[in-house]
């Protein structure tokens, strides 16, 4: 917890006689990140080949991908199957099974293409399906000339005047003309066709009377679709037949590409290699047992030091309790810590649901998203869906505990407050103490939207206890990194700037001499100066806005607030009261109510954990982190469809 | 003789247009402030997806002066 697991630089060195058996204990392990080998030009130290097989596997798994994606084989649970079964498959019915699918697809896209071709003709010809005249008769003509097209409407009376030697077949619908007329009058209507919008139509190369030919294209379409639906058909049933087993390929010929290709990451020379890499410190004895069996212990296994310049390329893996490890999420959302750094996973379980709960704090809500969180994360097989949902349940635990202090449930308050009547008959508020802000008196439950200056002032405190938890963890980062003295003054200086503002403060009430304050403030601003630089006092101000910010917790919780009880009323003051006869409107009112809170529980999502997240974001990790390091991910494969028998 | 009708302001009124200014300005002002900064984050965001955290951060980092904005209206009612 609060440091990532620590890491070793491990060397395999040993005879290429046994590389390809170390490459394959090393990938059954899955524990050991190759470090890729970089080659220089003068180096005696080569990059290796791939392994004989490698070429032949990637063909294979080249098809198997295509015929996946053209089958659209979809990830699912299918049992696990034998390696040795799979492998005997792949050899026997891989060829088959492609050529097969390639038939079909062919086929396919042939009906296709006739398909399209079909219909672009029937897209041409329906303008002239009310028009019944053969096709032949549009053309071929020595004295007449031939105008087909659109127009806005009848242009008979305008014909007349021009020519009384025509003939017009007109589609009143859709306003489509087929005109016959002498050539010496075609010059004259051509000038005349544009004031009708006049947009020309081609006819179709076809012989026959439109309607006739369209009706036959449609016999031929259906035709078609028929065709394809039963190839569509023929290609699910290979889906169904082989679905399994092509997952089961995928896998197995990705893992023995991988394998194939590993050498290529590998230091070589004419008869040895060298294999760099990483792995979690307290696994090094298994990486030694699992390399010296598989090689009969002719690998030489030596750990090296990582040296200040290795350490940027560490990579990273988390090292929390189970409960903690959803947060890791929202770490990898902002960036893996690096090596040297505190993880401050363990520090936002405990603030992130904190300020949640803090900003929403209504049992109602809380009830109601922690059963859908449950729900999604039965249903949704996605991990990263699952850890965001363990983490709204967090975030629910302690919203329902703040609801309970509060007293809220669905934006009602529990408890009568001085003679308004709560939801609970008879509980009242029990007043505690008086507070110095507005005459404002805390008490229990604590009603949010009466103690609004209490919660500003609370509010910002909290963001000052967040803010210099920041800063202390900034300091153990800042020591571990660069010394105790750079420490002091980077971080060390924040604390004694903020001493000095609150004994000034007090300097200011009268209770100390507010001198005192002054000078402690202003070595704190030198500290600061010596230790950021100019950055640093311009960064004063930063104090303030964002113990401020803070201030969001009451603000967006009071939005809340104000959104739950507007739809309250609206559906049980305004259009039915609770008491008054029951009807149609009872119902109505039950409506809104449902609506108005569910869109509020959608909100209560996206508001509170929006708020929470960029406190921790901007104003907590602003103070300490820096993040970036690189994801451990060790040379292997999680199996989910095959297993080695 | 002529008389001029007297009418009084409700300060209360005042006071909630006032609470209106306060969140509706700065509102206006946070998104037009992050307009740009979302745009750009989710143009590195199509370019890099790690980038959301950090993209996050700096879209949401102007909705503090609407934050303030609300503040400042539930001060003054």
């Amino acid at each position: 917890m609060l440091r990532p697991k620590q890491m070793t630089r491990a060397v395999i060195v040993g005879h290429k006689d046994i590389l390809e058996n170390t490459v394959d204990a090393l990938h059954n392990g899955n524990l050991f990140q190759i470090e890729d080998f970089v080659e220089e030009d003068d180096s005696y130290l080569k990059i290796g080949k791939p392994f004989d097989n490698g070429s032949e596997l990637s063909k294979q798994l080249v098809k198997i991908r295509s015929i996946a994606s053209l089958l659209g084989v979809k990830d699912n649970t299918a049992e696990k199957q034998s390696t040795k079964a799979v492998c005997t498959q792949l050899d026997n019915c891989l060829d088959s099974l492609d050529a097969e699918l390639d038939a079909h697809v062919e086929k396919k896209s042939m009906l296709e293409n006739e398909l399209k071709d079909v219909l672009s003709t029937k897209r041409d010809l329906s303008p002239f399906i009310n028009i019944d005249l053969d096709l032949d008769l549009y053309r071929g003509y020595e004295s007449l000339d031939v105008f087909t097209g659109h127009v806005k409407e009848d242009i008979t009376p305008s014909l007349s005047k021009i020519t009384s030697s025509f003939e017009l077949f007109y589609d009143s619908h859709s306003g489509v003309i087929v005109l016959f007329v002498a050539r010496e009058k075609a010059a004259e209507v051509t000038e005349m066709l544009p004031s009708f919008t006049f947009k020309e139509l081609k006819v179709p190369q076809l012989s026959g009377v439109p309607s006739r030919l369209i009706a036959d294209i449609e016999g031929k379409e259906a035709e078609l679709l028929g065709k394809i639906d039963a190839i569509e058909q023929d290609i699910d049933a290979l889906k169904q037949q082989y679905g399994d087993f092509i997952l089961a390929s995928n896998e197995l010929l990705s893992i023995e590409v991988q394998k194939s290709d590993a050498p290529l990451r590998i230091a070589t020379t004419e008869s040895s290699f060298l294999i760099d890499g990483w792995l979690p410190t307290e696994r090094y004895g298994e990486l030694e047992q699992i390399v010296n069996k598989a090689t009969s212990s002719r690998a030489f296994i030596y750990t090296q030091e990582i040296s200040k310049s290795d350490v940027p390329k560490v990579p990273i893996e988390y090292n929390n309790p189970k409960v903690v490890s959803p947060l890791q999420e929202i770490m990898n959302l902002y960036g893996r810590p690096t090596y040297k750094e505190i993880d401050p996973s363990a520090l936002i379980f405990i603030t992130f649901p904190l300020l949640y709960g803090m900003i929403l704090g209504d049992m109602g809500y809380a009830l109601i998203l922690a059963t859908l969180s449950i729900v999604i994360k039965k249903v949704v097989s996605s991990d990263a869906i699952k850890s965001l949902m363990n983490i709204l349940i967090y975030c629910q635990i302690s919203a329902f505990l703040f609801g309970i202090l509060y007293g809220e449930f669905l934006g009602f308050p529990l408890a009568g407050y001085h003679g308004t009547p709560g939801l609970i008959p008879g509980f009242e508020t029990i007043d505690l103490i008086a507070t110095p802000f507005a005459g404002e008196v805390i008490g229990y439950p604590l009603h949010r939207t009466h103690l609004i200056m209490t919660f500003i002032v609370a509010t910002v405190f909290v963001g000052l206890i967040h803010i210099n938890i920041g800063y202390l963890v900034g300091f153990i980062n800042e020591k571990r990194k660069h010394g105790i003295f750079a420490a002091i003054f980077e971080k060390g200086s924040w604390f004694v700037v903020q001493l000095g503002i609150f004994l000034t403060v007090l300097g200011y009430l009268g209770m100390l001499p507010i001198i005192l304050g002054a000078v402690i403030f202003i070595i704190g601003v030198a500290m600061l100066l010596k230790g950021e630089g100019i950055k640093g006092p311009i960064e004063l101000p930063s104090i303030l806005s964002n113990s401020l910010s803070y201030t969001r917790i009451i603000a967006v919780g009071l939005s809340s607030i104000s959104i739950a009880s507007t739809v309250n009323f609206i559906a049980f003051g305004m259009i039915w009261q609770p008491g008054s006869q029951i009807g149609a409107m009872t119902l109505f009112a039950i409506v809104v109510f449902i609506f108005g809170h569910s869109l509020n529980t959608i909100l209560s999502i996206i508001a509170p954990g929006l708020h929470a997240l960029r406190l921790q974001y901007v104003e907590f990790f602003g103070k300490f982190y820096e993040g970036g390091g690189r994801k451990y991910d060790p040379f292997g494969y999680i199996r989910k469809y095959t297993e080695e028998k | 003789m002529v008389t001029e009708a007297v009418t009084m302001t409700d300060p209360a009124g005042l006071k909630a247009i006032g609470a209106a200014l306060a969140v509706g300005l700065t509102g206006l002002a946070s998104a037009y402030a992050e307009r740009d900064i979302g745009a750009a984050a989710i143009g590195a965001m199509a370019e890099n997806e790690g980038l959301f955290g950090k993209g996050l951060i700096l879209t949401v980092i102007p909705e503090t002066i609407v934050i303030f904005g609300l503040v400042v209206a539930i001060l003054m009612l």
